[in-house]
């Protein structure tokens, strides 16, 4: 498998706080891997960096061929990497199907002057565009939702929209900020199902942080795990719950980790 | 009982205040029917919104109590004035427009029974009755508009009410179009200001009446008869009417522009009188070039005669649009990182400096002398007045201002429904996430000054042609908080609710001449009252109906709810 996308010595610092410090990792296309660690490690402004919210001090990143580094944030959608947030973070004005369309931002071409005299090709983008997003509704388990106000959905419904909203760009990368959290037992099912789909069916490669251990260990293929900014331990599941640092990381020195439940306290 | 006591209590402060600024005078003869039925309209609106779980005994006991406490109230208020004024008491220095004329207009006697103390007490009585008989009437139109039963007044309309709303602006046209008929004398001398009343109520109830319209075949059918009677009116007004809606119409497309860069765009922009001044300015520049003392001299040296035109209305219209564009971008770039607070006042800032190029810019603008002489637009190199003699010069105007708000409003509808449209709206509810969504921010703040400040360019330019003289103190911070006012009033982001509130704002002054320095009170009021109970607006976008009654209401279309109600409901709760 060939890496997808490859961060080296990637440093972030705020003030005194070195949030990110020096992360190497690589992503294999086709993959689902996940970054862990405890609160405060710097997952998501691991994320940031990579999506372009935030710009590193140091390090590259380079995905498919193109750096991301100095890249705005609208830009790295339009290489292919889409994410979701952490704090759900819809249009929370817009209906579940122009959330959808939004995310096709990226992947459309009509100007305002095509929008104002309507010209063919404008049309037809429109059509296709509200098909293609009527899909990913159906896709994530969102149909018949398509005039619904997005504020008003149930909260786990709100998470699958963002993932529809991500998805409508057509990344080959898609980073999930915490997809399970505050989920009941049956929407984390339904959640790592769609996890699995977005990749067998999509062909979409998934890089998530999550703190729900049985949705770690069940999805991930590959776990990068983070604490105070370092990279501190990096393979797979199994290898990675028997790991003494992350134990210790986790729970404190001495103490196994029950790999059983998410009691990660949030 | 207790609900209606309250309304009547509220209405007789609106009454009080429509008294003290003189209306009664303005309408003469008319005013105790208009003044019944805007009342009843009020009484309307409120038991509309109070009287859902009322029965039909208790709406119109409602209705009845609310409005035989208004008239018994302000019957006693006026009691209490006529006798100040016929006891010689000066109250002029304290309430200038409670004159004898005023109570004689609101009493329907004259103004000599005021002043010698002859008012019968059947006179009281008669406006008694007539208040009465509008909270009587709020409180059935209530009833005619849903079934008597039902609490889920949306669903459960009659379609008899639908209709009326319908065929209302109809009829109020077919009235105006009597009215203007040679002999008829309905409400004595002042005619002139209660057909003006009319024709604003009567666009106004267009709107409604194509709101209340089915989507598709009927929708059009109404929307291109109402487009049709409104084209009519120009040849039907006279010039003071037509003047006023002209006004008001060239504000519904600088509205609309507006409405794009605040509305959609969420930019809040305090300066826009800027590029309604370009507009005005680049169309005085070549429609009367002698005017600026630089400009003709310029020409004189190449010369070109600087005596006639350089460009015709028509072919000017590129130019002033370009130019405002221009301008657009050239506020847009330095603002682009600002937001909320903090663009409002450097756009307000902006406003300001175009005002002061102008005046003192001695050599170009002419400096406070203004600019004079403006050609007007032509037909075809022809003056429509010289075609039709029921067409005057401001009619041509109005029909101009019309043509221009339907060409605005027809972009306005298809961007908004366009990649760019949803954009803008993704810019205004989150920033960031509207960037990472890949949404070029530069691109799309550019675009929604450039394209506003076209609009309003557009606009100027129509401005300086009514005007034919302009000046800098035409284009001052007002001009901004007034477009700024009407698409609060009217509804953000919503197109129809920018003309409502054209008409609210720029029409109903001039009604009300005499009270026009009371405006920035009347205004300030009503933006305070609209904040409280309607702060979406009168006639708001859909998409911001959503937003602000979510937790109130389920959507709309019920039968997206009706599977999971409780979680819409929570959800919406929590918002």
């Amino acid at each position: 498998m060939a890496a997808l996308l490859e961060a080296k010595g990637v440093t972030k610092v705020f003030g005194g706080l070195t949030a990110v410090d020096r992360v190497d990792l690589t992503i294999e296309k086709g993959s689902i891997a996940s970054l862990i660690g405890p609160n405060g490690a710097g997952k998501t402004t691991f994320f940031n960096c990579l999506t372009g919210l935030y710009q590193p001090e140091k390090g590259s990143i380079t995905f498919d061929g193109h750096s991301l580094v100095g890249q705005r944030s609208d830009q790295i959608i339009g290489l292919g990497i889409a994410r979701t947030y952490q704090n759900i973070r819809l249009f929370k004005g817009m209906t579940v199907l122009e959330n959808v369309l939004v995310g096709q931002h990226v992947r459309m071409k009509a100007t305002p002057l095509g929008a104002v005299l309507r010209t063919p090709s404008q049309r037809a983008e429109e059509r296709q565009a509200r098909e293609f997003a009527q899909q990913l509704l159906e896709f994530v388990g969102l149909g018949g939702e398509e005039e619904t106000l997005s504020t008003n959905l149930p909260y786990g419904d709100q998470r699958l929209l963002e993932i529809a909203r991500a998805i409508g760009s057509r990344p080959q990368l898609l980073l999930l900020d915490e997809p399970a959290a505050g989920m009941n037992p049956r929407e984390t099912e339904r959640m790592i199902d769609l996890v699995h789909r977005l990749r067998d069916k999509k062909g979409i490669t998934v890089f998530l942080i999550e703190h729900d251990m049985k949705v770690v260990m069940n999805i991930s293929e590959n776990i990068t795990v983070l604490d105070y900014g370092k990279k501190i331990a990096e393979g797979k599941p199994v290898e990675v719950r028997s790991d003494p640092r992350v134990v210790e990381a986790y729970l404190g020195p001495g103490v196994l980790l029950d790999t059983s439940g998410g009691t990660e306290k949030k | 009982m207790k609900k209606g006591l309250n309304t009547g209590l509220t209405a007789f402060a609106v009454l009080t205040y429509l008294i003290l600024i003189g209306l009664p005078t303005r309408l003469e003869g008319a005013a105790q029917p208009v003044l019944a039925l805007l009342l009843a309209l009020f009484f309307f609106a409120v038991l509309r919104s109070q009287g859902k779980e009322m029965g039909r005994g208790e709406l119109l006991q409602s209705g009845l109590v609310a409005g035989l406490v208004a008239g018994l109230l302000v019957v006693a208020e006026i009691g209490f004035f006529v006798g100040l004024l016929a006891d010689g008491v000066k109250i002029q220095p304290v309430f200038d427009k409670v004159v004898p004329l005023n109570m004689a207009a609101l009493l329907n006697v004259r103004a000599g029974a005021i002043i010698n103390g002859e008012t019968s007490l059947l006179a009281y009585a008669i406006l008694t009755a007539y208040l009465t008989g509008a909270g009587l009437l709020g409180g059935l139109l209530v009833l005619f508009t849903r079934s008597g039963t039902a609490s889920t007044v949306r669903s459960t309309r009659i379609p008899g009410g639908r209709w009326l709303v319908i065929l209302l602006p109809f009829l109020l046209f077919a009235f105006i179009y009597y009215l203007g008929l040679d002999g008829v004398k309905t409400f004595g001398n002042d005619k002139n200001i209660v057909r003006l009343l009319l024709v604003l109520v009567a666009t106004g109830a267009g709107l409604f009446a194509l709101a209340a319209a089915k989507e598709g075949v009927e929708k059009l059918a109404i929307g291109g008869l109402l487009a049709g009677v409104l084209l009519f009116l120009p040849f039907v007004l006279n010039q003071f009417q037509n003047s006023v809606m002209s006004i008001v119409f060239i504000f519904v497309m600088m509205g609309l522009g507006l409405n794009i860069v605040v509305g959609y765009a969420g930019l809040l922009d305090l300066g826009y009188v800027a590029f309604f001044a370009i507009g005005a300015y680049v169309y005085a520049f070549v429609a009367a070039p002698f005017s600026s003392p630089y400009i003709s001299s310029l020409l004189t040296g190449m010369g070109i005669s600087p005596d006639s035109p350089l460009l015709g209305y028509w072919s000017a219209i590129p130019l002033a649009m370009i130019t405002a564009a221009i301008g657009g971008v050239l506020l847009g770039i330095p603002v682009l990182r600002l937001r909320g607070d903090y663009l409002a006042i450097v756009t307000l800032g902006f406003g300001e400096i175009i005002r002061l190029f102008m005046l003192n810019l001695g050599d170009l603008t002419n400096g406070p002398r203004g600019l004079l002489q403006i050609a007007q637009p032509t037909l075809f190199g022809v003056a429509p007045s010289a075609l039709t003699s029921h067409l005057d010069a401001q009619g041509w105007i109005f029909l101009l201002a019309i043509f221009g708000s339907a060409v605005v409003a027809f972009v306005a509808i298809r961007l908004n429904d366009s990649r760019l449209g949803r954009a803008w709206v993704a810019m205004r509810e989150d920033e960031d996430v509207a960037q990472a969504t890949g949404i070029h921010l530069v691109q799309t703040k550019l675009l929604a000054f450039a394209i506003g400040a076209t609009f309003a360019g557009l606009a100027g330019q129509l401005y300086a042609a009514r005007q034919i003289n302009i000046f800098p103190e035409n284009f001052s911070l007002f001009v901004s908080i007034d477009a700024l006012a009407l698409i609060i009033v009217g509804g953000m982001g919503s197109i129809p609710g920018v003309v409502l509130g054209a008409l609210a704002l720029k029409g109903l002054p001039e009604v009300l001449r005499g009270v026009d320095e009371y405006r920035i009170v009347a205004f300030a009021t009503l933006l305070i009252v609209m904040m409280i109970v309607r702060p979406e607006g009168i006639l708001p976008s859909a998409r911001r109906r959503r937003e602000l009654h979510s937790a109130e209401a389920p959507p709309p279309d019920e039968s997206d709810v009706s599977d999971k109600p409780t979680d819409g409901q929570l959800e919406g709760g929590r918002a």
